[in-house]
């Protein structure tokens, strides 16, 4: 699905991602982890074709990025970012119809069946009572909902998610994550920081730790004590398939 | 308050009711000026159908041309403050005429607009160079950059006319901006028209990606907008309209400041509705003022740029008002 072929990105002379190869399996959630500024959000906006790689191949279904025009990547890729424009003056269905951009005609309006695609998927990321609230008017966690059901409105068959759940109380985490769960043809790049959560819903995980790729693979082989003490200096331990942090 | 509106392109009842009361207000605000017209004499009169109707129609063109590229603007700098005047696109327009005439170009076809164009093209583009840090604009910088070119413009044209007194009249036409009918023929109008047209059509063209871009360049990226190429475009034709207007008005500000403003406070965001919307109602404005313009002193007239920024500064804060108190 995403092929990863020797991937670096340098800014000036900081090297950022370091000859990262891999390649990411379709329909499984994978955890992108490892410490703040290790080159996860890098690595997610060189798959989404918002930043080209210094050197090497993304490749999306045998396909570079690069030969993708925007509007055919929009259909194939859909980006969930950090952080969400506040002072949009757009209505959280409007923002939500935009997903559906990629699909429609010059100077045509937004079909039916779009319409119901946004209601859908409004329903599903529980926005659906906020769909005539403007950004301003919305908590935190409540736009960051609204811009995972933009993305699902996208109906693309890769996910990139970059700390989509970072902002929002435990409660809203587990749905979100269940939605991404239940969402099983998806390919799903999802950066995360909480360990257990990870363990938890993602199939496979992606380890960096200063710009090299340390791990990959299903992610219960990936979250050892010894990795995580390499990768965050943090001391841990395993019991019942739960991380406990020795602090 | 959180209102229902339903999302999509313009009502086509709304515009074909604007474009009525367009041509109605044409057909009423032709009767008036420095000479007063009753509507048996008009057929034979040289005065009604040589200078006035020229007029008229260059007035409306210009309105709609400045609305819609203050609406574009507006999206491809994400920012509400800006127009064509307050960016100093305007300004940098009326160097390049003020220089053309200087070097007596003015008789030279496309001299005086060519000129116009190019140094409004530059303006845009060192704006856009320094006022980006990053993928985002920054507000202040892009106010202020602004600010002061129109301010160092202003004064490197005062230094030319006091260098050339002959020509101080026709350069003083340029910054103040008016429809004099000494000076605005049908030629002008026919220069004018297809630029307009061609220009409005693009800006339409590519409203809903507006649209996208007021989200943000990125955002607009992975929403499948070809974010460079558009903004490239948009920016080219904007520029284009506006060099050609103020080349045969001179520099009327705040139009496209006010009206997208005002549109947008009626019918939201949406650039498929505020484009259309702001193309008539600023017709509208713009011709309305004109017509104020060369009555209220008669037969001396205002400039009209004064007179746009006398009704639409109280308007535009009472408009502003009022959106802040129904949070």
């Amino acid at each position: 699905m995403i092929g990863l072929r020797h991937i670096t990105v340098r800014f000036g002379k900081r090297e950022i991602l370091n000859d990262i190869s891999a390649d990411i399996a379709g329909g499984r959630i994978t955890a992108v982890m490892g410490p703040n500024g290790c080159g996860k959000t890098t690595l997610l906006r060189c798959v989404g074709g918002l930043m080209q790689p210094t050197g090497g191949d993304v490749l999306i279904d045998d396909n570079p990025v690069g030969s993708y025009s925007a509007r055919a990547l929009a259909q194939k890729v859909a980006f969930v970012r950090q952080q969400a424009q506040t002072d949009l003056d757009f209505s959280a269905f409007e923002i939500v119809l935009m997903g559906r951009n990629p699909y429609q005609k010059r100077l045509q309006n937004e079909s039916k069946a779009d319409w119901d695609i946004v209601e859908q998927c409004m329903r599903q990321t529980n926005t659906w009572h906020l769909r005539f609230a403007k950004p301003n008017q919305m908590s935190g966690g409540e736009l960051q909902r609204v811009m995972i059901a933009r993305a699902l409105a996208q109906q693309t068959p890769v996910l990139l998610m970059d700390e989509p759940v970072s902002n929002l109380d435990i409660a809203h985490q587990l749905e979100i994550m269940r939605l991404l769960r239940n969402a099983k043809e998806k390919t799903i790049l999802i950066v995360i920081h909480d360990l257990n959560l990870a363990l938890q819903f993602c199939d496979d995980l992606m380890l960096f730790h200063g710009g090299s790729l340390l791990y990959q693979g299903p992610i219960a082989g990936g979250l050892t004590p010894e990795n995580i003490r390499e990768v965050y200096g943090v001391p841990s331990h395993a019991a019942e398939g739960r991380i406990i942090y020795d602090y | 308050m959180v209102k229902e509106r339903k999302p999509g392109r313009a009502n086509l009842w709304v515009l074909l009711a604007l474009t009525l009361l367009l041509a109605a207000a044409m057909a009423v605000c032709s009767l008036f000026g420095a000479v007063d017209f009753e509507w048996d004499e008009i057929r034979d009169s040289q005065i009604f159908w040589q200078l006035r109707v020229p007029r008229v129609v260059m007035s409306v063109l210009v309105g709609a041309v400045l609305s819609v590229c203050g609406a574009a603007y507006q999206s491809i700098f994400r920012n509400p403050l800006t127009d064509p005047y307050v960016l100093g696109v305007s300004s940098g327009a009326s160097l390049g005429a003020a220089v053309a005439i200087l070097l007596g170009w003015g008789a030279i076809q496309w001299g005086v607009s060519g000129l116009a164009l190019a140094t409004a093209l530059l303006t845009v583009l060192l704006i856009y160079k320094i006022a980006s840090i990053g993928n985002r604009m920054h507000t202040t910088t892009l106010l202020l950059t602004g600010v002061c070119f129109t301010l160092l413009i202003s004064a490197v044209i005062s230094f030319l006319m006091v260098l050339n007194h002959e020509k101080m009249d026709d350069i003083i036409f340029w910054t103040m901006g008016s429809f004099d009918p000494s000076r605005i023929s049908w030629e002008d109008v026919w220069v004018m028209l297809p630029v307009a047209v061609v220009g409005i059509g693009v800006v339409l063209w590519y409203s809903r990606d507006l649209n996208l871009l007021l989200a943000g360049s990125e955002e607009a990226r992975s929403m499948g907008c070809e974010v460079e190429k558009v903004k490239r475009v948009l920016l080219l034709f904007t520029t284009l309209m506006v060099a050609f207007a103020v080349s045969s008005c001179g520099v009327i500000g705040f139009v496209g400041l006010i009206v997208p403003h005002a549109v947008r406070l009626v019918v939201g965001a949406d650039n498929r509705r505020v484009v259309p919307y702001s193309l008539l109602c600023g017709a509208i404005f713009v011709l309305v003022c004109d017509t104020l313009a060369r009555t209220v002193l008669r037969p001396g007239e205002l400039p009209v740029g004064s007179l746009t920024s006398i009704i639409g500064a109280p308007l535009f804060i009472y408009l502003l008002y009022k959106s802040k108190k129904s949070y």
